[in-house]
């Protein structure tokens, strides 16, 4: 299962990006609003869906973490005059998110835990390893570089949470 | 030199007592930013007494926690919360949100 969550959470990164050709500004802040909203809508379903307190708790904290990030983003792009532009790599995390969620919300106590943790997990390493190897190096102005470093950090907070969650269930 | 200049001066002087006054009776106050999932400088070191504000500059929540001495709880984004550093030592703090966020205040 974990391996299976990784797999499809990194193709939802790479098949938009590993055959195009480096994306602009524009479709980077698309892939940011995309990928934050995609943990946003699971988290607000692990808040209600969620068996313990801790996942719960995990599960507002990405809608509050991911929803700040955003509003940031969303600020950033609308003072550059940026208008976030649809493509490949958006659309796959968009498929991916949906995928996701059709499967969660047919889980219920241990197993919906495990299922939402263990996609956090390689879906937050997906993210990070999109940050590194195409988000931050491809971006051009220096604004939208600095917030998708600045933000970082966090994510990587959120991936040594889950995994700390992931490895009590 | 006028009587007017003299007057400034003497006001001057008597401000400057004043401000030199105040400083010494004051607690210290002294600033950590929290931005980009870090506390900067993650490490501080102030008088006993000392006011320590910490600002989040950051769009989600963090908090400033050593287990047993001090919590801040959530500090919203863009809020702010004062520590007054009332017992001297070395506190370790992190963020019970962001636990890779660590601090340490060093109270004199």
């Amino acid at each position: 299962m974990k391996n299976t969550a990784l797999i499809l959470a990194t193709a939802a990164f790479t098949t938009g990006l590993a055959f195009a050709q480096a994306p602009n500004d524009a479709q980077i802040a698309h892939i940011v609003v995309t990928a934050n909203q995609v943990d946003i809508d699971a988290g607000k379903l692990a808040e209600k869906q969620g068996s313990t307190a801790e996942v719960k708790a995990f599960g507002k904290q990405m809608v509050t973490d991911h929803s700040g990030v955003n509003k940031q983003a969303t600020e950033l792009a609308k003072k550059l005059g940026v208008k976030p532009e649809d493509n490949p790599t958006s659309q796959s995390l968009k498929k991916g998110g949906e995928e996701n969620m059709a499967n969660l919300k047919k889980l219920k106590g241990k197993e919906f835990d495990k299922a939402y943790v263990d996609h956090e997990v390689a879906y937050h390493q997906a993210v990070l390893d999109a940050i590194d190897k195409t988000l931050v190096p491809d971006a051009k102005n220096a604004e939208l570089k600095a917030l998708i470093v600045k933000v970082r950090p966090a994510f990587e907070a959120h991936l040594q949470h889950a995994k700390m969650l992931q490895s009590k269930l | 030199m006028s009587r007017v200049p003299l007057r400034i001066a003497a006001a001057l002087a008597g401000a400057l007592a004043l401000a030199g006054a105040v400083a010494a009776d004051a607690p210290a106050r002294a600033s950590i930013i929290i931005d980009g999932t870090r506390y900067d400088p993650a490490t501080l070191t102030v008088k006993r007494g000392a006011r320590v504000a910490f600002v989040n500059k950051d769009p989600f929540p963090h908090t400033v926690t050593a287990p047993g001495k001090f919590d801040s709880k959530e500090i919203g984004a863009g809020k702010t919360w004062t520590y007054t550093a009332a017992k001297a030592g070395r506190f370790d703090y992190i963020c019970t949100l962001h636990p890779n966020m660590k601090g340490t205040l060093i109270v004199e």
